[in-house]
């Protein structure tokens, strides 16, 4: 076809640099033809004629040159179009495709979406715990943890934790490092009054702002000169967050802001995001050695000459001149010097040749080290059964393109033999895929920003937001890369069965020709997918019954409706008089304040803090061989407020005060311990010695569970009139969840501290809290990954079911035309689905059965083979199984027999 | 003469060439006569300009060519105008108009 009307169009011309050059020539050479045939008509010589003509033209090479090189970048300009106008065109041709068919589309998009967004997010977990370095971090390859390796009991170990004498020698003893720092996050009272509460802060020195490359938002960082023991200045660099919400970003800087014991001013403000090398929110940083100054007034034993306390990790960067293995030979030998010196002064320190110390710089994120912890190795599992979640998935939807390729094999026949490449056959197809791996890529964005905080709720217990998924290079890097791989690999399936496709007889065939394409690779996929759903729902079953039984033990106390009050000095001297009066206040106040049920006092809190004295019986020879005995003391009301029930005698009551007879009341476990077979009650008990006065016991209370909720360990009570009336804090009770009224307790106790002391006020329903934590996660993830895998397993089976129905629309039409009732065909469609599925929650059921043995010690009161939960997961597989055949078979009885028949 | 100062009006030879494949598709040869027989000779156009200025308008958008057949039967490469082409001349003839009215008027003031 020619653009230009009347012209015959000619010969292709070449199109590649070599054919510019020839139509060049050819041009040029039909004008200087043409002249010379003109001037020859008019009478001239050709010699003058072609003399003539070359005159008339001008510099013909130059010429030649310069139309070359313009044609050329004319001829690139217009394949650049065409490439821009191919794709535009796949892409129109991918959108329409996924328009006409948008249920086919969504269903892609929702299983690759969940497989990308599951792998997202885990590695949002993995990256934070084993590859991204702190925020601001200066050149990461050398900044490292320093690690202490010691035999201790012919086991070598490696330790992060020191204390300040032996950073010091290290710092004097070392050349390879250009800066050394201290490192600690500690809780500290922040604030004054009743707006006191504790917050964490980076506890370190002053070399810690050169480990970063980080310049102050406002004011500046300390300095040396500030950092200096034994006592530092009290100054404080806050944080962006903090900055933001105590002072709404007005200038902080020379304001107060009292922290621990002291009044630190305020110097600087770190940039956002800025941690140190905390890896949760701190609100500020202090020099260690004014917090320790504070911590530590006496200095007699000067805190920062002794070996003997570790509270802080050291970080350095090494020297960019200097080898990793010289900078852990010059730790070494500066650690093995600090180890002498510290054998001089210590008498009982393992000799120097059993211990061989020695010294390392190691990873800066914890989890690379040698001491990993087990969210890491946790979160890294997870990452694997995200990876296999995916690889299904993309297996489902390289079996759903497949399907759909096979729909439109005349289709794409009839694009082969109008003349359409392969090549841009195979990159329409694949503009297809990657278009829905686009979308996916989007869904799994808004997964991995969702599920991701939710994991780490579960997974590493924080409850501060992440950065954003959408904003964080490094997750939309991981999206775009798995979005494109998913893209290509399921895109390929499909493109290599449309392009190997056999135009001739695609064309001839209709659909209802040629076999039903049942492929055995497809139902074996299916069976593993469902095999795989079995296997990670009998996991979240088996967690979640455990977690229901770790809830529905009978504590002995009700952990929902206890606040426990605790009470710190900050730095306030009080004697004995004064501490109990204060106990005793804040116990009057608090049974007075709103909400509140009772109140008592108490020295031990289950879990989480526990007193122990050695107990005399008459007639026992050693009573703290029969095991651990749990001493708590309190006030009158005790066991009302707790709700532990007094199962015989009484509990402890007014009559029990300072002068009167000792009392005791244990519990059942340490009642049938020491007196098998007897009564309890009136039995003598002394405290640390036999010549002490006699606790008679008054009553025997049910058990409480305090260190392990599976396990009931003994308790005894005393009253604490009788005891240590100066100590402990209170247990609150209230008429509503407690933690619901714990801010309001606190405002209500705190006016009642005297000086800078002050109260802190915990639901005791969060400390049980961390002790179900791990059947929590359990349950959390395996029901995470359990349900995704069996919404895909329903996606993929729906497909090929629906796929499969309609290949024999053809069938089913004869079997309707020949009298087939509705629920006959129904039940066709569905018993193929149960094919399918039963072998795979078979195989599944069994694999779960094997692997009970390392999952029992996991669990919590449940048997890794509990029935309910094979058989309820089982039948919920069958359920979504017959779910997921059903519309099809709905649609294989609606056919119409005299539709389907004339088809084709 | 005049030749040696149509350099300086380089948009002159785009326009010239503009206008002559109003009249239809033509080759480099036929261009560079019908310039000169509706001049009456008078403008001298160097041909190695004339084909540069017919590619760089090609390149630029305002022509498209095609091969064909020439009256004698011969291999010639042919141009025509684009929707492109066409704007451009109109907005070309438009400045130059103005342009040598004023400088006609100029002239004219004796």
């Amino acid at each position: 076809m020619s653009r230009i009307p009347g012209l015959r169009r000619l010969m292709r011309i070449v199109r590649n640099d070599t054919g510019v050059a020839r139509a060049v020539d050819d041009e040029l050479h039909f004008h200087l033809e043409m002249t010379m045939r003109e001037l020859i008509d008019a009478g001239m010589s050709p010699d003058d004629a072609r003399r003539e003509a070359g005159r008339r033209f001008g510099d013909v090479q130059r010429t030649r040159e310069r139309l070359t090189d313009l044609d050329r970048a004319l001829l690139g300009q217009e394949r650049r179009v065409e490439r821009w106008n191919a794709f535009v065109q796949d892409l129109r041709y991918a959108v329409r495709g996924i328009r006409q068919k948008p249920g086919f589309a969504a269903a892609v998009v929702v299983t690759l979406g969940l497989g990308i967004g599951a792998n997202a997010a885990m590695f949002r977990i993995v990256d934070r715990l084993l590859f991204r370095p702190p925020a601001y971090l200066a050149s990461p390859n050398l900044a490292g943890r320093i690690y202490f390796e010691q035999t201790f009991r012919d086991k070598r170990a490696a330790n992060t934790y020191t204390g300040y004498r032996r950073y010091l020698d290290l710092r004097e003893n070392t050349t390879s490092f250009d800066a050394m720092a201290p490192f600690t996050v500690n809780s500290l009272a922040v604030g004054e009054g009743t707006d006191t509460h504790e917050m964490n802060l980076g506890v370190t020195g002053a070399d810690f702002w050169k480990l970063f490359d980080v310049r102050p938002v406002r004011g500046r960082f300390f300095t040396a000169q500030e950092d200096r023991p034994p006592y530092g200045a009290h100054v404080v660099v806050l944080s962006y967050a903090f900055w933001q919400t105590r002072f709404g970003g007005r200038d902080p800087l020379g304001q107060q802001l009292h922290i621990g014991p002291a009044k630190y001013t305020i110097i600087g403000v770190a940039p956002e995001r800025f941690t140190g090398f905390s890896s949760a929110p701190v609100i500020g940083f202090i020099p260690m050695t004014a917090q320790m100054g504070d911590a530590n007034p006496d200095l007699k034993h000067p805190w920062y000459d002794t070996y003997y306390m570790s509270w802080f990790e050291i970080f350095a960067r090494r020297n960019s001149t200097v080898t990793l293995a010289a900078a852990n030979a010059d730790l070494t030998r500066a650690q093995q010097l600090s180890f002498k010196k510290q054998a001089t002064i210590s008498k009982n320190l393992s000799s120097f040749d059993i211990a061989r110390p020695s010294a390392f710089i190691g990873p800066v994120l914890l989890n690379r080290g040698p001491n990993e912890g087990k969210e890491a190795k946790v979160a890294t599992w997870l990452l694997g059964v995200a990876g296999i979640v995916l690889l299904i998935a993309c297996a489902n939807v390289a079996n759903l393109l497949l399907a759909r390729a096979l729909k439109r094999r005349r289709e794409i026949a009839v694009r082969v033999a109008l003349g359409i490449s392969r090549w841009r056959l195979f990159a329409q197809l694949l503009t297809e895929s990657l278009l829905l791996a686009a979308l996916a890529a989007v869904a799994a964005l808004a997964i991995a920003q969702w599920g991701g905080d939710a994991m780490r709720r579960v997974l590493l217990d924080e409850t501060a937001p992440g950065p954003t998924a959408f904003a964080d290079s490094r997750i939309l890097i991981v999206v775009a890369a798995l979005a494109v791989l998913t893209g290509v690999f399921c895109g390929l399936a499909p493109v290599l069965q449309a392009t190997r496709e056999d135009v001739a007889s695609a064309l001839k065939a209709g659909s209802r020709e040629g076999t039903v394409h049942r492929s055995r690779l497809r139902a074996g996929l299916l069976v593993a997918q469902a095999a795989l759903s079995v296997l990670l729902l009998v996991g979240a079953g088996l967690f979640l019954r455990s977690l229901a039984n770790a809830n529905g033990v009978r504590l002995g106390y009700d952990a929902d409706r206890l606040l426990w009050v605790d009470l710190n000095a900050r730095g306030t001297k009080l004697d004995s008089a004064q501490q109990r009066e204060i106990r005793q206040s804040l116990l009057e106040r608090a049974a007075r304040l709103p909400g509140v049920e009772g109140a008592a006092r108490v020295v031990s809190v289950p879990f989480w803090m526990t007193w122990e004295e050695d107990l005399r019986v008459a007639g026992i020879d050693s009573v703290s061989k029969l095991g651990d005995f749990t001493l708590q003391a309190v006030t009158p009301g005790y066991f009302s407020t707790s709700g532990t029930r007094i199962l015989r005698g009484r509990g402890i009551t007014e009559e029990d005060h300072a002068g009167a007879p000792h009392v005791m009341v244990v519990d059942e476990s340490m009642a049938a311990k020491l007196w098998p077979n007897q009564s309890a009650l009136g039995k003598c008990v002394r405290l640390n010695a036999d010549t002490a006065p006699c606790n008679t016991v008054v009553g025997v209370a049910e058990d409480i569970r305090g260190s392990d909720i599976g396990k009931r360990d003994m308790h005894y009570y005393l009253s604490i009139a009788q005891f240590h009336p100066e100590t402990g804090g209170l247990f609150v009770r209230t008429s509503a969840p407690a933690a619901d009224h714990a801010e309001a307790i606190r405002r209500g106790l705190q006016p009642l501290m005297p000086g800078a002391s002050y109260v802190t006020v915990t639901p005791l329903s969060q400390v049980i809290a961390g002790e179900t934590r791990s059947w929590k996660i359990g349950a959390t993830m395996f029901a995470v990954f359990g349900v995704l895998a069996l919404v895909i397993a329903a996606i993929g089976l729906y497909s090929v079911i629906a796929y499969n129905v309609a290949q024999r629309t053809h069938e089913m039409g004869v079997r309707v035309a020949l009298g087939a009732q509705a629920r006959n065909v129904v039940g066709l469609v569905v018993r193929e689905g149960l094919v399918i599925v039963l072998p795979g929650v078979a195989l599944g059921a069994a694999i779960a059965l094997v692997a009970s043995h390392w999952l029992q010690p996991l669990l919590f009161q449940t048997s890794a083979k509990d029935p309910p939960t094979m058989v309820g997961v089982a039948v919920t597989l069958i359920l979504v199984a017959v779910l997921a055949s059903w519309i099809p078979a709905l649609r294989a009885a609606r056919v119409d027999p005299s539709v389907a028949l004339r088809a084709d | 003469m005049l030749a040696a100062d149509l350099d300086l009006l380089q948009g002159t030879l785009d326009l010239l060439i503009l206008k002559t494949l109003t009249w239809g598709p033509k080759h480099g040869y036929a261009v560079a006569s019908w310039i000169r027989q509706t001049t009456d000779d008078r403008l001298q156009i160097e041909e190695g300009a004339l084909y540069t200025a017919l590619h760089r308008m090609e390149k630029r958008g305002w022509l498209e060519s095609e091969w064909g057949l020439s009256e004698n039967n011969r291999r010639a490469k042919y141009y025509q105008l684009t929707t492109q082409g066409r704007k451009q001349l109109r907005a070309k003839a438009a400045v130059w108009t103005e342009y040598a009215g004023a400088v006609f008027k100029v002239l004219k003031t004796t």
